[in-house]
């Protein structure tokens, strides 16, 4: 069940980096976020660990539901572009994103050598991480550079939650309420989008 | 033997309710009034009783190209998985034979819509080339992904591994070789977001601008070597990526079998309806996703798994 989600968590990644509308973007995040959500309930129940399923839970509701919908709100609200271009052009990328995925396999191998339990799904949320970079440089736009920001906090808490079994409640809770600030300084971002588009 | 043969002999009648199941699914969710699943074999019928109108200007191979179309299918029918338990013959070929068998049949059918020399023909096999050329890659990624998984390079023996043993610890890898196969099997049957069956406009057709000079029982052969081609394809699909139902009692077995396939339909006719055609210099990014895929699946069987 783990590894089922940790795939589609990952497959739900590289679709997005092939996505070149905007709300299609915002629904894959959702989707990623939804898997990374049930894969913390899932290894939570699995170890018996109360704060953990409490994170998935607010996973659930703050970065599949809540941030999806209002990012989409706020892109609406300032009319911004839906066709978002990426940088590397898709021909690319298809050689791209797997030697990406084969050097972070290799970059992780030492960690995974360290780990006891759980070890080969560093290497997925390593990779991951650079995903989301990835997905972060190739597009000019601010939209979704945020959506591979968010992306970027999803893996790192999928390294967290796999690689620790799980980190402090403090600092998860710190993190969300970090995103949800974000997302409302991001508001003024798109705002000033708004307004050198207009020129 | 007797269960062999009656199983690939089923697998033939089956093929035509296929597509005609699609088309009435998308009639159905449009608000029009469905065709009849026998719709399949009416045609067939129609057309067998017209007579054959050949051009003058062509060859002979196109008196030659349909059974040649036909035949390197109706063969690898014989290599698919076991569908029941206990059956006589369980195949050894592995990817590289069946991909081989596929695009010979393509080979055929491209020759023939070269054959005539009519504008269209030629349009239509060089999207076809296009198309089949980058399909195969990812199709040979895959089918090798899922036989490590199985651990057997056969396939029929990898559907019976999957189902004694399933390989928990692979799942990741073993979706992502799914979602590469369910894209492969849209761009190989030419489905809507790579070609659309229905229309005849000289702008979005593929297939159909191969076959446009053929008639009767040429025409027959053409359209129930694509429909098996479907069967192919789903039937690969339902024993590799839905391994159960093979340890059911023979008559249930089948029946779980003939669901799987309908539900394949069902899928692919949801998707149908739901997404538009792609331009067609977008289709390389379709496909440059499943070998992205593809390529993951078989990464990810050494980096999950051990």
């Amino acid at each position: 069940m783990t590894s089922f989600l940790i795939g589609l968590f990952i497959a739900t990644l590289i679709v997005a980096l092939f996505t070149m509308r905007l709300y299609r973007l915002i629904l894959w995040y959702s989707l990623n976020s939804l898997s990374l959500a049930l894969l913390a309930i899932t290894i939570g129940y699995s170890i018996n660990d109360n704060t953990m399923i409490l994170s998935g839970f607010l996973t659930l509701v703050l970065k599949a539901i809540l941030i999806p919908y209002i990012l989409k709100k706020v892109s609406v609200k300032f009319g911004l572009s839906r066709q978002i271009k990426p940088n590397v052009q898709i021909h690319y990328s298809i050689m791209l994103i797997p030697a990406l995925l084969v050097f972070t396999f290799y970059l992780a191998e030492p960690i995974t050598n360290m780990m006891v339990s759980n070890a080969n799904y560093v290497a997925i949320s390593i990779s991951a991480l650079f995903l989301s970079l990835l997905l972060m440089i190739e597009h000019k736009n601010i939209a979704p550079k945020i959506i591979g920001f968010l992306t970027i906090e999803n893996s790192l808490f999928l390294l967290g939650t796999t690689a620790t079994g799980g980190m402090p409640m403090l600092i998860e809770l710190g993190i969300f309420f970090d995103l949800l600030m974000a997302i409302v300084i991001i508001n003024l971002l798109f705002h000033q989008e708004e307004e050198e588009g207009l020129e | 033997m007797i269960l062999y043969t009656t199983t690939i002999i089923l697998m033939i009648v089956i093929a035509p309710l296929l597509p005609s199941f699609m088309k009435m699914v998308k009639m159905t969710l449009l608000y029009k009034k469905p065709i009849s699943i026998f719709q399949g074999y009416r045609d067939f019928s129609k057309l067998l009783s017209k007579e054959i109108i050949v051009s003058k200007e062509t060859s002979s191979i196109t008196s030659m190209a349909p059974f040649l179309v036909l035949s390197p299918l109706i063969l690898t029918l014989f290599f698919l998985p076991p569908i029941v338990k206990g059956e006589y013959f369980v195949s050894f070929i592995d990817a590289f034979t069946i991909t081989g068998l596929i695009s010979l049949s393509t080979f055929f059918l491209m020759i023939l819509g070269l054959d005539s020399a009519s504008s269209f023909g030629g349009l239509g096999s060089s999207r076809e080339a296009f198309i089949s050329a980058l399909a195969e890659p990812a199709m040979i990624l895959t089918v090798f992904s899922v036989s490590l998984m199985a651990d057997n390079l056969g396939v029929g023996q990898a559907s019976i591994n999957l189902n004694n043993h399933f390989p928990f610890e692979h799942m990741a890898s073993f979706i992502f070789a799914g979602i590469s196969f369910f894209i492969l099997l849209i761009a190989e049957n030419g489905r809507i977001p790579v070609d659309n069956p229905e229309t005849h406009l000289e702008l979005t057709m593929v297939h159909e601008a191969m076959i446009l000079d053929l008639s009767g029982f040429y025409l027959m052969l053409i359209e129930s070597a694509s429909s098996i081609k479907f069967m192919i394809f789903s039937s690969m699909f339902a024993s590799l990526f839905m391994p159960f139902g093979l340890h059911l009692p023979i008559i249930l077995g089948v029946l779980v079998f003939i669901l799987k396939l309908f539900f394949i339909a069902l899928l692919v006719a949801l998707l149908e309806v739901n997404t538009a055609k792609l331009r067609l210099f977008k289709i390389p990014n379709l496909l440059g996703i499943a070998i992205v895929f593809a390529f993951l699946s078989l990464i990810t069987f050494y980096v999950l798994g051990v």
